[in-house]
């Protein structure tokens, strides 16, 4: 029997996370910390090879699919975009953290439920049957759970973590409960096969509905979504950048692998994942615009751009082209880049100006004041992040707006050409939010936190200059990106039958 | 199985998910929310189970069942943990004294 190689690319991550902590355990005692980050670096190095190999088959066969007894897995087009964005940004996320996170009691355990937690998110992207989509959802969970209380000394970090389990176990029983209405009524859990079954019936739309509100908790759907400014604002900062450029990402991956097997359940999941994305846009903004703390802003933002997703992905729910998803999947993406990017940039500001002289304030756009000037490399990629999430040409977010606003436009229906003008005046009033961050940067007096902030180490800085040059260069050549977003937006297409 | 005794388990898992969200929503002690959790998972549990029956496919309704109740353990360890910690830097388990993130 041959093994296709995105089973490689789940299983390496997974198989080498326990390894991770041992190496980092084993560097505790022989007094080479690195030895923790250098392991998970290499884990991941290496899965990179199958996902070299997984892309290419996937581009000469087409998806394709694993069985054993009750595991399924498949490969196809939007599971190999999570799997591209988590592993990228993985990557750069534990080269980041090496003076992050030193002198950090536990930092082995860091490193390790970072990888597994990378690991089992490709996991969750290529799976075919909706238990083990539960399964995969409460794993990442799991693991998220304990990054977002990482500092477990911080009384702030707990209230975010129990704020946080509470919202997520809660939402994933409501998923549970849907997988019951729906094994009761179709008798089958393979992803394919309930959408060739499954017929319009209350209680399938009762199924549809859970799915929504519980895998909406994850994906931060406002009004469920109180948790996440707290656990993106406590958690460290490389974590931030995770569960904000990927883990909500994959929330919303499970929500529509769910809501793409019940679409011959009901037309109304198109209007109603544009009705969420435009209430997420405006509360997102509205709680965003007047934040002091840099970390609640942007993760506030991350409202907003999980609000431009659901826009593009209901358009194609509704009007059945594939440009909508691909525009939303292809923003997935370039927030996944953008998103990190800030909070990568924040977070070694928030280590040189705070964290490294000892204390665990959080980091307020006044303390940036003048940090260009001490700075440089940091304050250039914060505001290049920023810009790009406002929608900025020629950055990488103005071009995955723009391809969603012209799918709504292409539809030509009165009702979404409002939609995307909305969307695009939310664009523009979150730069209200953004420019005063680039204004204290750039144009402002350096104030007392960064006149007495430690330098910055080289390799903090490597992961900002890779997304900095990555997000200028997608703005640039937004096509440099189809080979993952035209499949994954083919998949949609699949899923609805078109 | 008959429909009365369809009905019962149906109710039973009504009930239980109504007495979790209930208790989701009034409890103020940690380790107590940590239990009413565990009553909406035996809830889902028990659903399965049900609808594993109703599909005429009680083996695969019953390993779901137990796998569920396996992966959940982990979370209610996870929230048990985080009580733990909660007691020892606060003093208390009361969920109003971790109120500091506003805005």
């Amino acid at each position: 029997m041959t093994y296709p190689s995105f089973l490689w690319l789940i299983a390496l991550p997974l198989v080498t996370a326990p390894l991770v902590y041992l190496a980092g355990r084993l560097g505790k005692r022989i007094g080479q910390r690195v030895l923790a980050q250098g392991a998970a670096i290499a884990s991941l190095l290496a899965a990179w090879m199958p996902f070299i190999l997984a892309s290419v088959e996937l581009r000469i066969y087409g998806p394709h699919s694993f069985a054993a007894e009750a595991i399924s897995l498949r490969l196809d087009g939007m599971g190999l975009l999570l799997a591209g964005l988590s592993l990228g940004l993985g990557t750069l996320v534990v080269l980041f953290s090496g003076s992050y996170m030193a002198n950090e009691a536990g930092e082995e355990k860091y490193y390790a439920m970072l990888v597994a937690m990378i690991g089992v998110m490709i996991g969750l992207g290529c799976t075919g049957d909706l238990f083990n989509l539960w399964i995969w959802f409460e794993a990442m969970a799991v693991s998220s759970y304990l990054l977002v209380a990482f500092y477990r000394d911080q009384p702030a970090s707990l209230e975010a973590g129990i704020k946080y389990l509470v919202q997520s176990a809660a939402g994933s029983v409501l998923v549970l409960l849907g997988i019951g209405l729906v094994l009761s009524q179709t008798g089958t859990l393979d992803l394919m096969e309930i959408l060739t079954i499954a017929e319009t019936s209350p209680l399938m739309l009762a199924a549809g509905a859970l799915f929504l509100i519980g895998f909406g908790v994850k994906t931060a759907l406002v009004p469920l979504h109180t948790w996440l400014p707290d656990a993106h604002a406590q958690a460290p900062s490389g974590i931030s950048a995770m569960l904000s450029g990927v883990v909500i990402e994959a929330g919303m991956i499970a929500m529509l692998r769910s809501l793409l097997a019940l679409t011959g359940v009901e037309s109304l999941w198109g209007p109603l994942l544009m009705g969420f994305g435009a209430l997420n846009m405006l509360a997102g903004n509205l709680l965003a615009f007047g934040q002091k703390q840099v970390k609640r802003m942007l993760a506030y933002s991350s409202l907003v751009h999980i609000g431009y997703m659901l826009v593009g992905l209901g358009i194609t729910f509704y009007a059945g082209e594939s440009g909508g998803a691909q525009g939303g999947l292809f923003h997935m993406l370039n927030h996944g880049l953008m998103k990190g990017m800030a909070f990568l940039a924040a977070g070694t500001l928030l280590y040189a100006l705070h964290l490294s002289l000892g204390d665990h304030k959080p980091l307020l756009i006044a303390d940036l004041a003048g940090a260009a000037k001490r700075y440089p490399i940091a304050a250039l990629t914060l505001s290049l992040a920023v810009l790009g999430l406002g929608g900025l040409p020629p950055l990488a977010g103005f071009m995955s707006k723009w391809q969603i606003f012209v799918a709504g436009f292409e539809t030509h229906n009165a009702w979404i050409g409002a939609l995307v003008a909305f969307a695009a005046l939310n664009s523009v009033f979150s730069l209200a939010y953004y420019a005063p961050l680039v204004n204290a940067v750039y144009r402002l007096e350096p104030s007392e936190s960064v006149l007495s902030g430690k330098p910055l180490s080289g390799l903090m800085k490597v992961p900002l200059i890779v997304l900095g040059l990555a997000t200028v260069a997608i703005g640039i050549w937004p096509a440099l990106l189809d080979w993952l977003t035209v499949p994954a937006g083919a998949t949609v297409l699949v899923g609805l039958g078109g | 199985m008959n429909p009365t005794t369809l009905k019962l388990c149906l109710m039973a898992v009504l009930s239980l998910v109504g007495i979790g969200l209930y208790g989701l929503m009034i409890c103020r002690n940690l380790i107590k929310m940590v239990i009413v959790l565990q009553i909406l998972v035996k809830a889902a549990a028990l659903g399965l189970i049900l609808a594993g029956q109703m599909s005429s496919q009680i083996n695969l309704g019953q390993s779901l069942g137990i796998t569920v109740i396996v992966a959940d353990t982990i979370v209610a360890v996870v929230g048990m943990a985080l009580a733990v910690q909660v007691q020892r830097r606060l003093g208390t388990l009361d969920v109003d004294a971790l109120s500091s993130l506003r805005g």
